[in-house]
Parts: structure tokens; C-alpha cells; sequence
């Protein structure tokens, strides 16, 4: 792909802008619901003449499906369906559309089964329990062929092939290069340092609180209405188009609630698909939904990476090069895994600046659950193994590691080379936030110690496989006869906040109060086309498209007031908090509610539409923008037992400017959450393909009593490419944690933990080893 | 199969109801009052998303059989506010952003209004507040800015008028 | 999915007995708070169900100078844990109690239903059994008391023949000059320990040791005591190396299973490190006295 990199320019100013709603603490729009219970998630949809279905899942992690004999099923009463591949067109679909070589998967697959878990057919049945109770009577005669669990062992010539035609189980490889890396190594070996370093990151879920679920509504005039627990209606309405042959006007996918996706609900998943189908088969709505032992073996999963690293430096600790190899379980099929493949290598050298740098990236086929994208999207395996070699490097040099990072560290207006450019960064004074900080805390007695990374991520990704080449957001704009105003979206609200964060920017451009604004989002019905939640892409794409939509608005009624005031131009006029005035002399002006009742009335009661639209164009193949982060975790271990206790996590911060302010606390608090989870509770061990931890007692997630204090400072930037200056805070907080804790434990207890999640054991271990060494 | 007649209790209401003992209480109260606010999310008395009050204690509904709490009061989340107003608590969450996704947050409710209830007039400290909330499961906030909420409602800055 | 079962609600503990006598497949249900799980799962389909969560009867909290502590099977967890008297004299039960599961569970859980599950990682055993409990069962043919650590049999089966109930369990008064600690290891404060370590030492005037129990959670079928550790303890000068001899003598005399939490060597390890550290928070408890 060619990328033409767009003249640089500076961004880094102070705006002086007071703001009337921007970075104010405001309720979220959908907060009343969300407190009194009267939220509507898919989970508590109930449409008339409703079934009620439930999955049949393989018991292999790999074979042939011989026959599928339903007819006792079928015969029990209160049974009025059962569904298979037959019943289905048979399409392979994948969500990166546009390569057909990454669609692989049948959800209700016609020849094979390629993991324990795998739907293999349907039931639709009158309730919950005669549904469960007639999976029993479905008779399945398997060919069972021989599995392989780890990518390593995949990958060799003898390894059972799990997709015909695919050489080696190697799904997408991914290459990433720019400098002359072998120069860079040569002199480094010369007078500089090389280390490398094996590791291996784990299996974390998402673990959402709302499990998959579904209900699809087929009626007689061919059309069908999905209720889903989706980070895209746009997807899921297009995906469903393709596998069900069917137009994706005649598809409604209505998400009003959802509770919670991080990067795992924006695939077309079995809960979607086979109530889709059964409603299909049967013309009456059915309900899908997963349990929550469903829910850890079914639905795809965080992608665990076997990763090598070489790095060079000078001995002064400038950065010369990097060589990244890494091997990604994929599991059984593709789902965003390319694309976690893809960030992992770019990420695995941010945010800094290398003369040369190659990535080598194998996704590899296996016979366990599938892997995708999940909140960091392949970052937070990268900052793991980067950012602790880092550490490693300057102590093996007795070098100051703040400073090492400073000196190599991103700045505004860098290229990185053929790849992207970063407009405003704010990485060096993090950095400086952060070293102050952790020097003031003094000297925290044996056994504990604060541990750093250095962090970046993107907001939103340029690239979008799935139909046109480049992501986009719209928005539409309405304004009433009372002033009140319709705001339609396509982002996709699921607790980050999306439908606040567009109102505020609605509010503020078009100069009314947040109260002004109704959100429309989440049903393809109306919502304007914009490629859902996922890549932290909403705030910076979705909220320009807003903006845009806003402006138009705005831009349409002033022509009215204009006319009105006899002024020189339009652009003499503003709106702030309802009162349309001249920015000369603001007391020269009307109220708006008034200036929009004389606007309709000229255009014989229309109201005022704006519209609003965004892509990247010519910003490089990764992102618009970067936000850039150091984060410190200040841990304390039992010496005796390896027990890890949290006290703190402190996170300088650079989003550019902040659109809410409540929201942006809730990201960095929910964010190190769950990455501390990644990094010392979660996992999903596995014995011959079978998770043996499917529930909540023994997949581990932190609770309050886990939870440590977390404070953020913000650090003051403007990104000129984002609304407002803005930049993402979605997943970018996700991607330090681990390795800061993991460096906690190496300035603490003095190892290196090369492997996810760190556990009591493991420390254990390592201080047994280090106590032999340290006799002999 | 057998069915039995009871009545519950919800919100200040009672329910006649005819189910088969098995019945779950969460499942009376969402499938069989109607009264959805109540979420499920797990099968393991772990998540604490189906939590209610029974007698004003916190209890997860998903592991007591609705017939064992016939004659008792129980409250969901749709019991908190009275006549459009809304609780302290949920008050303080509004003004916190003590929610993201919103599923966790009516078993999250009742713990932290059992947490009020029990503590009301005393002192308490974060590792209380903490202790208080932690049989619930919240995958989006972090815990913290709930538990800043119920800092706040302890220290009385929404004095019921 | 819960298989479909006969409800029986008696209105006393006498129709409750009898009940349980008349009904051949039934199981009972107190707080259901472990029962409904392995229920649900269809590990276990009783034909019958004997709810006696509301016998009052077997609510209760009684402490006497002389005789001690006596707990009410139905007694809730929360109640143990809220007790002003089991504060003043158990203070270890109520810290024990306060990171069982969660304040949900521990508000309808309840003590009988507890012990009677057996499962080898609950908390209240190893205690208690530190705390020389003794269990009351009975049945409609009559009652039986017998010492709380003959009462756990295997996995998640006791010593209660068909038609037994828990109906209390009695902690006498702690000799003078006697400190008790628990702890377990987990990776979560409110989870099941991983390991769980009990410890009681009783003093003879100066250091030495009088009396000693150590019992240990989930490191074997049921809580165990390590009685070599306990003779080993008897009779010595107290120090931190006894301690630590202790706790190696009891990480060998143990069967913890791995599982993918922990793995055998190192939970034997960790219930070292546990027994060392509850013996030394015991004897300065005691010391204390």
C-alpha cells in the first residue's frame, strides 16, 4: 500500500478556548437509565411469540462432521426447530472482507470442526430448558482427526493440516521494516549492546458482563431484525447480509444497550448467527443467549504471542535497532487476528524513535478457541516484552531509564519512517510527570518498588477491510422547532461513553447545552453509517464527523440570523450557551431558541440538517493520531508466598484535549483493571484444547478489594487532527500495565519475568532460582 | 412436574405467583414479575450482577429459590427511587460516573444500599467500602469512582430532603 | 438446568426429622448458597428437597462463660461475622468470617450448610477444628455429638448417616493463655484459600508450648490436622526456627492436589509459610493472655 505523508506541521498550542461543555463533569446522557434499572440490554429483550435457543458445541478440538440427526430432537415437544450448516448458505465469512483468504469460518460449519466449543447445530425450542434438554437428543458422528494446540508445534511439516490448502497452519504473516536494520546491529556489535529476549504474553478474555446474545426476528416479507450485543450494527448488519444471501436493507440490527465488548463483539458471533437462522427457519423471534461457561470457551479471545526481540543500543542508551519475531496463536479460525498481528509488530517499537527496525508477524492456525482483537488490540502484549527488555537493557548499562526513554522518545512532528506520522505527541513530559513522581515517593522499604512503561496507541485505524479502504464516521444533525436537537450517530455506545462524548461536541459547536441533545445510536434503522467501536477509533473519527455535522447545522441557522442582524458576514456570528450573538459584542444578539423558530418558519417548517462526515485520507496506514502515556505501578510482593499487593498506579497522560472529563477517569480506571488482570490474574490454561477455567471462581478478575488508587495527570496537548484537539483513551491506557508491574517485580525482587500472567509460583520459583545462583 | 402458589414481596408490592419450586428467585423476579433492572451473569454465585435485598441484607438472587423468600421484603434496583426521585446513591453515581456498560450497576446498587443501610450514622473507611462492594464484579469502571460514591453518600452530601 | 424435585417445607425441627426419615432420595437446602451451583449443574438430582432455611429453631447464637459458644445451624455467616460476643471471645472466627465468599452470600449461607457441604478448601472447618469444636447432628431416631475433625469423612462427604441433619455446633471456652489465627492463600481476599492454615497454641506460663493444634485447608480430602506437626510443637520453647520446623513438618504431612491455580510443591510450600507465620501470630496472642 502506497502512503503519502502529508506536509508536517506543528500542533502543539494552547487553544485559550474556554469551553462551555467540553471537559466539564456532566451525567452521561445515558446514565438515568443505566441507574434505575430501566437500561434495555439484548439480554432482557423479550419480542412476542418468542423461542427461546441454545447451541450444540463440539466436543473435539478437531474433526469431520459425518452426519447430524436430529430427528429425535425434532420430535420432542415444545421443540419447533434445529439448525445446521445445511440450513445455512454455507458462506466462510471473516470480518476483513476484502481478503477472501481471511474468511474462513463457517459458524455452523458443513465438513469440520476445528475446536472444543465450535457450534455444530441449533435448537429453537418453547423455553430455555426444552431447548437445553433437546441438544441431548441430537445425534453427531464425528470422524475425529488429530488436533494440534500450540503454534510451534503447528507449524511444523508433520502437523495435522486444520485448513485445507493452508501450508504450514501459517494464517497471515505480517512484515513490518523501515532503516537498515542488519547496519545498525553491525555497529552495535562493534561498540554498542545487543540483547534478546524470549517471551510468551497469555489468553485473556474479555470477560464481559453482558455474555453473547441475540434476538433475530424473521418475518414472511423476507426481512430481519437483530437485536444484538454489538460494538457494530454497521458489521453485523452487512456481515449477516452476506451469510444469510440476503439485501442489508432488508437487515435491522438494533444494539440500544450493551454491556461491555472490548474488541469481542464486533465479529459476527454464533448468538447472532444461529438465532438468525433458526428465526429464519421458524418465522418467530428467537433468543440466544450464552452462558457464561459459553461465553470463556465460544467467543474469541485475546491473542497469546510467543515473541522474540533483539535490540541494539548505543552505549549512551540512544536506540539503534530492533528485530521482532513473533508467533501468534490464532487458534481455529481468523477473526481480527490479522489485524492484532499487524499492531502488535507496529506498536512493539513505539513510542520511539529506531534507525532500524523489522517485524516478522506468523498467525498461526491451531485447534483451540479462535483469537482476535481485545483492548489494546496487540499492544499491551508488545509494551510487555518492549518495555521490560528496555528496563533490562539500561540496568545490564547502569543507565537511568527515564532518561533513556527521553532521549529516544517520540516527538510531534515525527515519521515514523514509511509508516506514520505523529502530529502531537506528548511523550517527554510524561515522562518527566512520571520521574517526578516516582522519585518523590522516596525509598518504599524491601520487597517494593515502582515499575514503568512508556506507551502509545492509535485513534482509530486508517484501514478498513471490510468494504471501502479507508475507515469513516457520519453524522447527522437535526435541530427542532423547540431548539431541541437530534443527533444521529453510527458509533456505537458500550460504556465508554460515545453517545456523551458526541453530545458534548454537538453541544459545544452548535452553542447549546448538553441538555439540548438526544442521542440517536445503535439501530441501523437510522443511525448514519460508521464502522462501530473498535481501534479507539469514536472519539477522534465519529466526534469529527459531529463536529462537521454541527458546523453545517450551525453554519445554516446563522445564515438566518445573519439576514436578521444586517451584518458584514456570516462568520461575525457564534452561538454560546443559546444565545446567538456577534463575537465583536456579544450583547448584540437573540436567543436561539427564538432564531431557530424563525429559521423553520422561513423554510416552511423544514428543520435545520447538518451533515458530517470523516476519513483519514493521506495520514499514513496506521492512524490519524497517537496518544502517548507513562504509566507506574507501585507493587509489593510477599518474598515468602509471591503474593503481588497493588498500591498504586499512577498514569501521565496524553489524549490531547479531554472531551469528558468523568468518561476519561473511567478509561484509565477500568483500563488498568483490567490490564493488571492481564498481567498477574487472568489466563486461560488449557488441556488438549478444553479450557479448564470457564466460570468466574476460576477465570480471576480483580474486585474492589484488589483494586489500587489510580490518579492521572493530564498532560496538556492539541491534536490537530482530532475534534477539539482530541485523541483516544480507550485502549491506549491498557497497553503499560503489565509491563510496569513487571518491572516493579524486576526493581523489587531483581527478575525478569518473561512470561504472562506473573502468578505467586512463578515469583517463587524465580526466587528459588535466584538463591541457588546466588550459592554457588 | 409440580407448581406451587406464592407471594412475594417486591418493592413494597406483592406478587402472586404459581412456579415450579426450582424457580430461581432472580427468574421470578425477571420472568415471572417482569421486573428486568435484576441482571444474570453468571452460574456460579460469583458476579454479583442479580444481587437484590431481601430485608433490607444484599443477597444474589440467583442462588435462593424464590419459595424461601416468601414473606420477606425484598427490593430490586426498581424499588430505589421513589415517585421519580431518585436515591442518594444513585444520585452519586450520576455525579461519579460510577458506571460504564451499566450491567453490573443495579446488583452493584443494591450491595452499595445494603453497604448504607447497615453502616448508616457510623464511620467508615475505604477498605470498608471496598469490603462492601466486593461480591460484585464491575469489568468497566475499576471499582474506584463507585466506591467515590459511597464516600460521598457516607459523608452526607445528599441529605435526603 | 435444576432437574425438577418434590418441594417439603416443615413447619418445626421435629417435622423436619421426620421428613427427612420418610423421604428416601432428598436432600436438604439451607442457604443453598453451594448447593444450588452443583444443582444447576445436574451433579446433583434429589427427588425431594427439605428446605429448613427458616427453622428458627436452629437460629441462634448462645455464649456461656462456662460452657462456651453454641451456633444454631441455620445461623447465618453474617450473624457470626456481626456478633459482639464472638468479637469478644472468638475474635478469629469473626475475622474468619468476614473473607468467606462475599457479604451476599454470607448474609443467607449459613454455618450448618457449610460444614455439611464439606468441601476440604471451606473456611470455618480448619478453624473451628483449631478451636477443638465439637458438631451436634441429629435425626428423627436422636442426636449425636462427636468432635468436629472426625466429622469430615472424604470430598465433600461427612460422617451423617441417612437422615441426619447439622443442628449445631458448640466451640468451648479457650483454655487461658491460648491464641488462635487463620489464614488462607489465595489470589483474591474473599476467594476459597488455595491452602488454608489453622493454628492454635496454648501456653504453659512461660513459652512453652502446652497444647497445639495445626490443621490445614484444602491440602488433602478433608481439613486435616497435622498431628506430627502438633506433637512436635508440644512441650518445646516457642521461637520463630520451631515455627518454621513446624511448618516444614506440616507442608510434608499433607496430600494438597494441583490443580491450574497451584501446583503440588508449591502449595506444600505455601502451607509452610502459612503454618510458620499462624503459629508466631497464635503464640504472641497468647502470650498476650
Amino acid at each position: 500500500m502506497s502512503t503519502e505523508i502529508k506536509e508536517l506541521k506543528f500542533t502543539t498550542f494552547k487553544t485559550n478556548i474556554k469551553y462551555s461543555v467540553i471537559n466539564k463533569r456532566v451525567h452521561n446522557i445515558d446514565g438515568l437509565a443505566k441507574v434505575t434499572g430501566r437500561a434495555t440490554y439484548t439480554f432482557d429483550v423479550k419480542l412476542p411469540n418468542m423461542l427461546y435457543g441454545k447451541i450444540l458445541r463440539s466436543p473435539h478440538p478437531h474433526a469431520r462432521i459425518v452426519n447430524i440427526d436430529a430427528s429425535k430432537a425434532l420430535a420432542m415437544p415444545g421443540v419447533i426447530a434445529v439448525a445446521t450448516g445445511k440450513d445455512t448458505p454455507g458462506v466462510k465469512q471473516g470480518i476483513w472482507r476484502r481478503y477472501p483468504e481471511l474468511c474462513d469460518e463457517q459458524i455452523l460449519p458443513l465438513e469440520k470442526v476445528r475446536y472444543i466449543g465450535e457450534p455444530v447445530a441449533a435448537v429453537a425450542a418453547v423455553t430455555e430448558e426444552i431447548a437445553e434438554k433437546a441438544l441431548e437428543l441430537i445425534d453427531v458422528e464425528y470422524e475425529v482427526l488429530p488436533p494440534v494446540f500450540q503454534p510451534l508445534d503447528a507449524i511444523r511439516k508433520d502437523a495435522p493440516i486444520i485448513h485445507e490448502g493452508v501450508e504450514r497452519n501459517i494464517n497471515v504473516t505480517r512484515h513490518i521494516e523501515w532503516g537498515d536494520v542488519d547496519d545498525a546491529f553491525a555497529e552495535a556489535e562493534k561498540d554498542g549492546y545487543i540483547r534478546e529476549d524470549w517471551f510468551r504474553t497469555s489468553s485473556q478474555h474479555h470477560m464481559c458482563m453482558e455474555t453473547r446474545a441475540a434476538v433475530s426476528s424473521f418475518t414472511p416479507d423476507g426481512k430481519l431484525t437483530v437485536y444484538c450485543s454489538t460494538q457494530s450494527p454497521y458489521y453485523m448488519q452487512a456481515l449477516l447480509a452476506g451469510v444469510l444471501d440476503m439485501r442489508e436493507g432488508d437487515i435491522r440490527v438494533i444494539a440500544h444497550y450493551v454491556g461491555g465488548g472490548f474488541g469481542g463483539k464486533f465479529e459476527l458471533d454464533a448468538a447472532i448467527f444461529c438465532s438468525a437462522v433458526l428465526s429464519k427457519k421458524t418465522f418467530r423471534p428467537v433468543k440466544i443467549v450464552f452462558t457464561r461457561e459459553e461465553d470463556f470457551i465460544a467467543s474469541k479471545r485475546r491473542t497469546p504471542m510467543h515473541y522474540y526481540i533483539r535490540t541494539a543500543m548505543k552505549k549512551d542508551g540512544t536506540f539503534l535497532a530492533r528485530e521482532v519475531r513473533v508467533f501468534t496463536n490464532g487458534g481455529a479460525y481468523t477473526g481480527m487476528g490479522a489485524t492484532a498481528l499487524y499492531l502488535t509488530g507496529f506498536f512493539c517499537s513505539f513510542p520511539y524513535k529506531w534507525r532500524g527496525y523489522r517485524y516478522d508477524g506468523y498467525r498461526v492456525y491451531t485447534n483451540t478457541l479462535p483469537s482476535t482483537a481485545m483492548r489494546g488490540f496487540g499492544a499491551p502484549q508488545a509494551m510487555f516484552c518492549s518495555e521490560q527488555q528496555i528496563e533490562w537493557m539500561c540496568a545490564d548499562l547502569g543507565l537511568d531509564p527515564y532518561e533513556v526513554r527521553r532521549k529516544n522518545a517520540h516527538t510531534e512532528c515525527y515519521e515514523v519512517p514509511g509508516q506514520a506520522y505523529i502530529q502531537s505527541c506528548g511523550m517527554t513530559q510524561c515522562i518527566d510527570k512520571i520521574e517526578a513522581w516516582a522519585k518523590s515517593k522516596g525509598n518504599l522499604g524491601p520487597n517494593r518498588a515502582i515499575g514503568v512503561s512508556a506507551a502509545g496507541f492509535m485513534s482509530g485505524g486508517i484501514f478498513n477491510w471490510f468494504d471501502t479502504p479507508y475507515s469513516f464516521s457520519s453524522a447527522v444533525v437535526v435541530i427542532n422547532y423547540d431548539g431541541k436537537v437530534d443527533l444521529y450517530v453510527g458509533c456505537q455506545e458500550i460504556g465508554q461513553g460515545s453517545n456523551t462524548t458526541m453530545a458534548i461536541i454537538c453541544a459545544e459547536t452548535l452553542g447549546v447545552k448538553i441538555e439540548d441533545i438526544n442521542v440517536y445510536s445503535g439501530d441501523t434503522a437510522h443511525s448514519p453509517a460508521d464502522l462501530g467501536a473498535w481501534g479507539s477509533r469514536q472519539t477522534l473519527m465519529a466526534g469529527n464527523a459531529v463536529k462537521m455535522a454541527a458546523e453545517d447545522a450551525k453554519r445554516q441557522l446563522l445564515e438566518f440570523a445573519y439576514a436578521e442582524m444586517g451584518l458584514n458576514i456570516v462568520y461575525d456570528l457564534d452561538i454560546k450557551d443559546r444565545w446567538v450573538h456577534v463575537i465583536a459584542r456579544p450583547e448584540r444578539g437573540m436567543k436561539y431558541e427564538d432564531l431557530v423558530k424563525r429559521a423553520i418558519r422561513g423554510k416552511d417548517g423544514q428543520r435545520i440538517i447538518g451533515r458530517g462526515y470523516y476519513t483519514p485520507h493521506r495520514k499514513g496506514m496506521i492512524s490519524p493520531a497517537y496518544s502517548y502515556m507513562m504509566q507506574a505501578v507501585d507493587a509489593e510482593i510477599d518474598p515468602e508466598t509471591g503474593k503481588i499487593t497493588l498500591h498504586e498506579v499512577m498514569t501521565a497522560h496524553d489524549c490531547g484535549q479531554p472531551i469528558n472529563p468523568l468518561g476519561l477517569i473511567g478509561q484509565l480506571e477500568g483500563a488498568a483493571s483490567m490490564a493488571l488482570g492481564f498481567g498477574y490474574l487472568e489466563d486461560q490454561p488449557m488441556d488438549e484444547g478444553k479450557i479448564l477455567n470457564p466460570n468466574l471462581v476460576d477465570y480471576k478478575v480483580i474486585r474492589a478489594t484488589e483494586m489500587p488508587k489510580t490518579d492521572m495527570i493530564e498532560i496538556d496537548t492539541y491534536e490537530a487532527e482530532g475534534p477539539y484537539g482530541a485523541k483516544e483513551a480507550g485502549e491506549g491506557l491498557t497497553n503499560p500495565t503489565a509491563a510496569a508491574l513487571g518491572n516493579a517485580i524486576f526493581h523489587a525482587l531483581g527478575f525478569q519475568m518473561k512470561e504472562l500472567p506473573i502468578t505467586p509460583e512463578k515469583i517463587v520459583n524465580a526466587l528459588k532460582e535466584k538463591k541457588e545462583k546466588q550459592g554457588k | 412436574m409440580e407448581k406451587r402458589l406464592i407471594t412475594l414481596n417486591v418493592n413494597g408490592i406483592d406478587y402472586e405467583l404459581y412456579i415450579n419450586p426450582k424457580t430461581l428467585l432472580v427468574e421470578a423476579i425477571r420472568d415471572h414479575i417482569g421486573l428486568t433492572g435484576t441482571k444474570r451473569g453468571c452460574d456460579t454465585v460469583s458476579c454479583g450482577a442479580c444481587t437484590v435485598m431481601i430485608d433490607d441484607m444484599s443477597v444474589k438472587s440467583c442462588s435462593i429459590l424464590a419459595v424461601q423468600a416468601e414473606g420477606k421484603k425484598i427490593t430490586t434496583v426498581e424499588g430505589l427511587e421513589k415517585n421519580g426521585e431518585l436515591s442518594p446513591i444513585q444520585k452519586a453515581f450520576l455525579d461519579n460516573g460510577s458506571y460504564q456498560c451499566g450491567f453490573c450497576t443495579p446488583g452493584m446498587l443494591m450491595s452499595a444500599s445494603a453497604f448504607l443501610k447497615e453502616n448508616e450514622g457510623k464511620d467508615v473507611t475505604e477498605e470498608e467500602i471496598r469490603e462492601g462492594i466486593e461480591g460484585n464484579i464491575c469489568r468497566c469502571t475499576g471499582y474506584n469512582s463507585i466506591v467515590r460514591a459511597i464516600e460521598s453518600v457516607v459523608k452526607g452530601n445528599y441529605k435526603e430532603g | 438446568m435444576i432437574h425438577d424435585f418434590h418441594y417439603l417445607k416443615p413447619g418445626t425441627l421435629k417435622e423436619a426429622l421426620a421428613m427427612y426419615a420418610e423421604h428416601e432420595d432428598c436432600k436438604v437446602i439451607c442457604g443453598g448458597q453451594s448447593l444450588l451451583i452443583v444443582m444447576r449443574q445436574g451433579m446433583i438430582a434429589p427427588e425431594n428437597l427439605l428446605d429448613i432455611k427458616h427453622l428458627n429453631e436452629l437460629n441462634y447464637i448462645k455464649f456461656d462463660e462456662k460452657d462456651g459458644l453454641r451456633l444454631g445451624a441455620t445461623t447465618t455467616h453474617r450473624a457470626i461475622e456481626k456478633s459482639e460476643v464472638i468479637k469478644k471471645y472468638y475474635p478469629a472466627l469473626v475475622a474468619m468470617e468476614n473473607k468467606l465468599a462475599s457479604i451476599q452470600v454470607r448474609n443467607w449461607g449459613t454455618i450448618g450448610g457449610n460444614l455439611a457441604h464439606a468441601d476440604p478448601a471451606g473456611d470455618p472447618a480448619p478453624l473451628l477444628i483449631a478451636l477443638k469444636a465439637n458438631i451436634k447432628v441429629g435425626s428423627a431416631k436422636g442426636e449425636r455429638v462427636m468432635p468436629l475433625d472426625e466429622f469430615f469423612v472424604d470430598y465433600f462427604e461427612t460422617a451423617m448417616e441417612k437422615g441426619e441433619l447439622v443442628l449445631e455446633v458448640h466451640v468451648p471456652v479457650t483454655q487461658p493463655k491460648t491464641g488462635i489465627a487463620y489464614q488462607k492463600f489465595n489470589y483474591l481476599t474473599n476467594d476459597m484459600g488455595i491452602v488454608g492454615v489453622a493454628a492454635s497454641v496454648t501456653l504453659n506460663g512461660g513459652n512453652t508450648c502446652k497444647d497445639a493444634r495445626v490443621v490445614l485447608g484444602n491440602a488433602g480430602p478433608t481439613p486435616r490436622r497435622s498431628k506430627k506437626a502438633e506433637e512436635f510443637l508440644i512441650g518445646k520453647a516457642l521461637n520463630d526456627d520451631v515455627f518454621a520446623e513446624a511448618g516444614k513438618i506440616a507442608s510434608e504431612d499433607c496430600e494438597p492436589v494441583a490443580d491450574i491455580h497451584a501446583s503440588e510443591d508449591f502449595r506444600r510450600h505455601v502451607i509452610g509459610v502459612l503454618t510458620k507465620r499462624m503459629l508466631k501470630k497464635a503464640f504472641e496472642e497468647a502470650q498476650g493472655k
